[in-house]
């Protein structure tokens, strides 16, 4: 597993040369960052389950096949199952964002997912909408541009309460480690 | 390679949770270090052909007995393969001032080098006498600021360590 620091000295070590100058720019952008990160990693952590059952229970909407005998979230015990695997999906995520480099998110949850989906009859289509959904869902609450949507009643909206900023970078970062989930699944 | 940020991962998955509170400070209190660390890295990769030689003619200054017939260093391919040695050093000493941990030198550096320098009959204390000139050759303000070189020692303290 590697972070955005053992990246740049994997690479360097390679070229058999000292980190200089301009790797050295990259890495500083990271820690001039760094609160920003470990804030966008506590919006996903803080809000998971919100965002996993969301995401799920998008998805069911969408093709609600699903949930009647003989669909792939139907009975209970498979329902857990895909809500299980929607958190274990974002955790790797969050890590990936935490450490800055997706070599965690691909070595220990994305290889081989998709053959043991394939072998378990899961509809890759539908595990790739709700990381769609997910990566919605994720991106908004770290930029907080998270609505209550079309329930103005809805009591389990919250918006994280840190300070504003652009987000920008962050946002599209995490953003292209869901897509990497959902490509992997592709 | 371990570093903080791998060690926080490494032990979340294992519980297999979300990172927490503790794991996100763990992580600040790293990132808050990190500049200095990223400074010493700067400086000592801007001056390392120099700071390597110095280090490699210190050693050789005191104990001249090496470039002997018969001694480890008693051509000049020999020679040239000492400052080879110590660049590797200074090289792994720059990549732990980036991690932020002792990774790199442990796995690159430390591992198996005590069966290889007695394989090749390599005295470890010529090491240690450049290293240790390095160590103390390096000063602040001129080099780096005070916290920066703080961490440089503290790297080349542990690779002194390791061949002692």
């Amino acid at each position: 597993m590697l972070d955005a620091f053992s990246r740049a000295v994997l690479s360097a070590d390679s070229k058999n040369a000292a980190i200089g100058s301009g790797e050295l720019a990259g890495l500083r952008a990271y820690v001039a960052a760094g609160n920003k990160r470990l804030d966008a990693v506590n919006a996903i952590s803080s809000n998971a389950s919100c965002i996993v059952s969301d995401a799920v229970t998008g998805m069911i909407c969408e093709n609600t096949g699903l949930i009647q005998a003989g669909g792939n979230c139907y009975p209970n015990r498979r329902m857990a199952a895909c809500l299980r695997d929607g958190e274990i999906v974002l955790r790797y995520i969050s890590y990936a964002l935490l450490a800055g480099d997706s070599s965690v998110l691909d070595d220990r949850c994305l290889n081989g997912l998709k053959e043991t989906y394939i072998a378990l009859g899961v509809p890759l289509q539908s595990a790739a909408r709700a990381v769609g959904i997910m990566k919605a869902a994720s991106t908004a609450h770290i930029n907080e541009t998270n609505t209550s949507g079309t329930n103005p009643d809805e009591t389990r909206f919250r918006k994280m309460e840190t300070t504003q900023g652009d987000c920008s970078a962050l946002v599209a970062e995490a953003a292209s480690y869901f897509d990497r989930v959902a490509s992997a699944l592709a | 390679m371990k570093s903080v940020v791998t060690t926080v991962v490494t032990a979340a998955d294992a519980a297999g949770r979300f990172p927490s509170q503790n794991d996100l400070e763990a992580v600040q209190g790293n990132i808050q270090r990190a500049t200095a660390r990223l400074e010493a890295a700067e400086k000592l990769a801007v001056g390392m052909d120099k700071v390597v030689r110095e280090a490699g003619d210190a050693c050789f200054k005191k104990y001249p007995y090496l470039k002997q017939q018969g001694e480890a260093a008693s051509n000049q391919i020999k020679v040239d393969k000492c400052y080879r040695d110590l660049g590797h050093y200074m090289r792994l000493i720059n990549y732990c001032l980036v991690v932020g941990g002792t990774g790199p030198l442990d796995e690159w550096g430390i591992a198996g080098a005590r069966e290889v320098y007695r394989t090749l009959n390599l005295p470890t204390g010529a090491y240690v006498e450049a290293l240790t000139y390095t160590r103390d050759r390096a000063c602040s303000p001129r080099d780096m600021s005070p916290q920066a070189l703080n961490e440089l020692k503290s790297y080349i303290d542990y690779a002194i360590n390791s061949l002692s």
